[in-house]
């Protein structure tokens, strides 16, 4: 009735499965990253940078300025999109002591009318392909003009999108 | 011989326990591969985060103590500095004050322990370096060691709100009749006052933006009185040079109507000169006057009109001097000149775009 077979009762067994218990400790231990490959402090620089440039294309040099210069590009119907971009990259691509990198974006603005989500583009370096790990960063910017071109001219909210990526 | 229990082909319990745990094990290791391939390491995460966040605290604080502000403060008086910060003012973050950040470099705070405890913060003695590069000039300025092969980086892009001055010269003193010469018997005086108002109340009540208002009780003013000599016609009953003596300079606050004398300001430049002069001195052509926050301070004078009034006295080349007859600045018969937001008056402060870059390893 009673008989030993797979019974923990050789020594082999016990001290194999001390050796395992072992292994398995010292594998843990030497764990260091626990968490899969990311690039969240690049993207939290790039994000910073660009939110930076946005804000500083948005701030007039002096007091006589009574708008911004991103404000009166968003008004500029003729198509302010070319000093956007001057402005926007001489502000990312400034060269300092650190890191080079050949940052690019791709801007555009959106705002609300008769009920519908409407975007219109700003301007971007080059076209997006679809394969460039971007971050996004916004501004809302009060800005006086039709919306959609047909409509009455007012002051209104727009959000300013700017994806940046680097190449 | 027991027919009934057979036990080929089974596994010992032992044999499976151990199996299981191997195989566990084996399963785990083969997922934290990938981590493998990542060039990241734990001590270089913490040098990017350090260097943010030193980021943040000099270019979205103002530094503390805030009033009156930590740029001010003397040599003597650098152990009461908690905390560097390089923003005018908490509401205006990335708007830098060019008082701050030109102190920041000074050379009175020594790298790496005065900026460790008020900038970078935490017991780890990190090496560090911080440059505020201004763009589209040559004016650069760092602090700290060269940089390495690795290190954490942060970089931010700011404004640098210059410093508002009034310059107030010839054709400004003529065309506001500041030199007495539109009435007769201006000859005829040997004692000349002119009267500067500062009104700080109507300055912050004005200024809507901090970016570009004008605030003596925080930032530093300067105002620079030149062409004095075309404002000396001496009569014609003076023989001789006039020279001219500045005698004193006395501060007077108004509140509530009441205009009392607060005390006298001891530290104006003289033709130029990069080291002040207390009056009585004579004085040539130029006088400039700089106005730091602790003055306002001090007074306590940060919501007030504040008039500061120059005295002038004409003089003879006698030792001892007699005084003696002629025009000269003169605002007493007409207005003080006003520190404002006219552009006439007073050159507004501009921003200048800049970049603060920090390395930390």
């Amino acid at each position: 009735m009673v008989n030993d077979g797979g019974q923990l009762y050789t020594i082999e067994g016990v001290a194999a499965g001390l050796i395992m218990l072992l292994t398995a400790y010292m594998v843990v231990g030497a764990t260091t990253i626990c968490t899969p490959g990311d690039a969240h402090i690049s993207d939290m620089q790039l994000e910073v940078l660009g939110s930076d440039a946005l804000t500083m294309v948005d701030t007039p040099p002096n007091s006589s300025m009574a708008e911004s210069p991103l404000q009166l590009i968003i008004e500029d119907d003729s198509g302010g999109g070319g000093r956007f971009k001057n402005m926007f990259m001489n502000y990312t691509n400034v060269s300092g002591f650190g890191p080079k990198h050949d940052i690019q974006f791709s801007a555009n603005y959106t705002y609300e009318a008769d009920g519908s989500i409407m975007s219109a583009q700003i301007n971007s370096s080059r076209n997006l392909t679809g394969g460039e790990h971007a971050v996004r960063v916004t501004k809302w910017v009060l800005v006086n003009k039709r919306l959609p071109p047909a409509g009455p001219l007012e002051k209104r909210a727009v959000l300013v999108e700017v994806l940046l990526w680097r190449d | 011989m027991n027919n009934l229990i057979d036990e080929s082909g089974n596994l010992s319990i032992d044999f499976l326990i151990g199996f299981t745990i191997f195989m566990l094990a084996f399963i785990w290791v083969a997922a934290m591969v990938s981590g493998i391939m990542i060039g990241l390491q734990s001590s270089h995460i913490d040098y990017d985060a350090v260097a943010y966040r030193t980021g943040v605290i000099l270019v979205e604080d103002p530094g503390w103590p805030a009033s009156p502000p930590w740029e001010f403060y003397t040599d003597g008086q650098k152990y009461e500095i908690s905390r560097f910060g390089l923003a005018i003012i908490k509401n205006t973050p990335g708007i830098l004050s060019q008082d701050k950040v030109n102190r920041f470099f000074c050379s009175s705070f020594i790298y790496p322990d005065d900026y460790q405890t008020r900038a970078i913060f935490g017991d780890y003695p990190y090496h560090f370096n911080i440059s505020v590069t201004e763009m589209g000039s040559s004016y650069n300025q760092s602090k700290g060691d060269s940089l390495p092969d690795g290190y954490g980086y942060i970089r931010r892009l700011v404004k640098i709100k210059g410093v508002s001055n009034a310059s107030i010269g010839s054709s400004y003193i003529r065309a506001h009749k500041f030199n007495n010469t539109a009435l007769p018997g201006d000859f005829n005086v040997s004692h000349h006052e002119f009267s500067i108002l500062i009104n700080s109340t109507k300055l912050q009540e004005e200024g809507e933006n901090t970016a570009y208002s004008i605030d003596p009780a925080r930032e530093q003013i300067i105002i620079n009185i030149t062409d004095l000599n075309s404002t000396v016609f001496r009569s014609p009953l003076t023989p001789g040079p006039v020279i001219v003596n500045l005698t004193s300079i006395n501060v007077y606050k108004q509140e509530g109507g009441t205009l009392s004398m607060v005390r006298t300001f001891d530290t104006p430049y003289i033709d130029g000169s990069s080291t002040a002069t207390k009056p009585p001195v004579n004085v040539k052509n130029n006088i400039s006057l700089i106005l730091n926050p602790r003055v306002f301070d001090i007074m306590q004078a940060g919501y007030s009109k504040v008039y500061i009034n120059l005295t002038f006295d004409m003089q003879d080349n006698a030792l001892p001097p007699n005084l003696v007859k002629s025009s000269f600045l003169n605002n007493t018969l007409s207005q003080p000149f006003d520190y404002n937001y006219n552009p006439a008056n007073v050159t507004q402060p501009q921003l200048r775009d800049a970049v603060v870059e920090v390395a930390v390893w």
